[in-house]
């Protein structure tokens, strides 16, 4: 395994990783080698470096006419640029006909965002693809987890939506980050009547927030959601069952993403009260931390919430 | 196959294609007429294809980019033997039918990739040509775009990437009919002109009569021969090709032959009703 730090360096270890064992794995680039830190996998596999300038819709069309032919294309560039710019052609040319095409969304998030502005921040991406037959979406908290996301991708047959941050994410997990099939892993377990479901690049403020109140005595369970809307998800609900309320807490827009997705869960199969936090308006520049306070991430804002709703 | 025996395929495509659309009350005839001699050609005489072993991973491939004209690929697919006896009823755009709206790869034996929505066909193709490349098989990709579709700037997305990948197992024949939905191209937004736009991008570039089954037949084999670049054959044709109430009247991009017309259709295409 390739060392790496960071949420884009594990992208590009583990891109690595698999193309040493296998031939057709292929990286598809819209001007994102530097930006995914894939240039030692251009270096080591010229052939399997795939450059289409920057034009992202081509990418998606060039990754699903290799797809279609034989070939494992990954494309990866910033999580809007696939999701929105390019999204029919993920749609139509990708999801529709069930083609084996990888996709890696960096910047995700207004975390993942921080400094470049709304331009470069996307929230709005897991909303996006959960409306699209056939993607299975991964939203792995920190570079662990993406690496151990991306290998998970290429044992799918199919179109697979890897949410990642930029590497301003804390790490939550060490080398042997969990990355589980049935979509979620308990973090902390000191009382199961309140459930904070959590994901993505908040993961370290969502934990912080269950230790602040534990010490007032709120006993809470922190899970870490991996997979969105997968079809394996007895073990969410699970948890949702044994709740007597439940948080989420996303760096996406409130609708489409961890919260819709849990909602649904619980109407459908153990309705209980669901708070959802999350963004309902556009971010900003600014550095990660504080746009992540400013914004209603801050361990404190999190334990007010949970707590003036119990 | 000789050409004038490929004239006659093509007339019978056409006819194949009026019927359909005729019997299944919906379609896009003119669009589907304009390529007849493109399709023929290649399905008849240059693609290395093998209907009973539609998957093989070296065959030629095809994209009809301007996928509304579906009706002139379902027919060549259909005399071609994908289905094993000539389809009799194709149903078309009906409820479980194959034969979708649009081709749709999967659904649709022989099919090679889903098409439709305009402009995505050429960087699709470089798809399927660099996958060729890298696995060292020596299968062509052939493209269909409508010089219409060509204001969609994916297109040029692709036309840009396919040259800097030097994509010369790529081919690709604009149907310049000169007509688009809503009226003609030149009205619509500016110079029809696809021959210069194609040099300026660095590809081999041809401009002939599409029409002309050995002008056809030249073209590929000038563009097979031509290394190192993509392949555009600009085809100049007429919208509606082979019957005289539907040529050059862009009424019938979108249209239904009535009875009167169908009976035209059959005698002037030669076919038995």
């Amino acid at each position: 395994m390739k060392q790496f730090t960071g949420t884009r360096e594990a992208f590009a270890a583990a891109i690595m990783d698999l193309a040493k064992d296998d031939a057709n794995v292929m990286l598809v680039s819209p001007d994102s080698l530097k930006a995914m830190r894939a240039t030692d996998f251009a270096d080591t596999y010229p052939g399997n470096y795939i450059e289409v300038g920057i034009a992202e819709q081509c990418a998606v069309d060039v990754a699903a006419g290799m797809a279609a032919s034989g070939t494992v294309p990954f494309v990866a560039t910033y999580a809007g640029f696939l999701t929105m710019r390019a999204c029919e052609q993920m749609r139509t040319f990708v999801a529709y006909p069930n083609l084996n095409v990888k996709f890696v969304g960096i910047n995700a998030g207004l975390v993942g965002g921080e400094r470049e502005g709304v331009t470069h921040q996307f929230y709005e991406d897991l909303a996006v693809l959960s409306a699209i037959p056939n993607f299975t979406i991964f939203t792995p908290a920190d570079g662990a987890q993406t690496y151990r996301a991306v290998k998970a991708a290429y044992e799918i047959d199919g179109p697979v939506y890897i949410r990642a941050g930029s590497g301003r994410e804390p790490d939550v997990y060490g080398k042997e980050a969990p990355f589980s099939p049935e979509g979620v892993t308990v973090l902390k377990d000191y009382g199961s009547e309140v459930v904070l479901f959590a994901g993505g690049f908040i993961l370290n403020r969502v934990l912080a927030a269950a230790e602040q109140l534990r010490a007032s005595s709120v006993n809470v369970t922190v899970a870490d959601v991996n997979i969105l809307y997968g079809k394996n998800n007895g073990r969410i609900i699970d948890l949702i069952k044994g709740a007597r309320q439940v948080f989420t807490i996303e760096d996406h827009n409130i609708n489409g993403g961890l919260g819709s997705y849990i909602c649904h869960l619980a109407c459908e199969h153990a309705p209980v009260h669901v708070t959802r936090i999350g963004l309902s308006t556009f971010g900003e520049s600014g550095p990660a931390d504080a746009l992540a306070d400013y914004y209603g991430f801050s361990a404190e804002a999190i334990c007010s919430k949970v707590r003036n709703a119990l | 196959m000789e050409t004038t025996t490929l004239q006659q395929v093509a007339d019978q495509l056409r006819l194949e294609a009026v019927r359909m659309v005729y019997e299944g009350k919906d379609g896009h005839p003119g669009p589907a007429l304009s390529i007849a001699d493109i399709i023929a050609t290649l399905y008849f005489d240059e693609m290395r294809i093998d209907p009973r072993n539609p998957d093989r991973a070296d065959r030629d491939r095809l994209i009809l980019s301007k996928g509304h004209a579906c009706p002139i690929l379902y027919a060549a697919l259909s005399q071609k033997g994908y289905f094993g006896e000539p389809v009799r009823d194709f149903g078309l755009r009906a409820l479980g039918s194959r034969f979708q709206g649009h081709p749709v790869m999967g659904k649709t034996v022989g099919v090679d990739f889903t098409s439709g929505s305009l402009g995505n066909g050429i960087a699709i193709g470089a798809g399927m040509a660099i996958a060729g490349k890298h696995l060292k098989k020596d299968y062509n990709v052939f493209v269909i775009v409508g010089d219409g579709e060509a204001q969609e700037g994916i297109i040029w997305e692709g036309v840009n990437a396919a040259a800097a990948r030097k994509l010369d197992n790529l081919i690709v024949f604009v149907d310049r009919n000169n007509w688009q939905s809503g009226g003609a191209v030149d009205a619509t937004i500016g110079a029809n002109n696809m021959k210069e736009r194609f040099e300026a991008f660095c590809w081999h570039t041809q401009e002939i009569d599409g029409h002309s089954i050995d002008g056809i037949k030249a073209a590929i084999r000038a563009a097979k021969d031509a290394k190192g670049r993509p392949s555009a054959i600009i085809c100049n044709t007429v919208k509606g090709k082979g019957l005289d109430f539907m040529e050059d009247d862009n009424s019938w991009h979108k249209g239904v032959p009535n009875d009167e017309q169908y009976a035209i259709a059959v005698k002037t295409l030669g076919g038995n009703a």
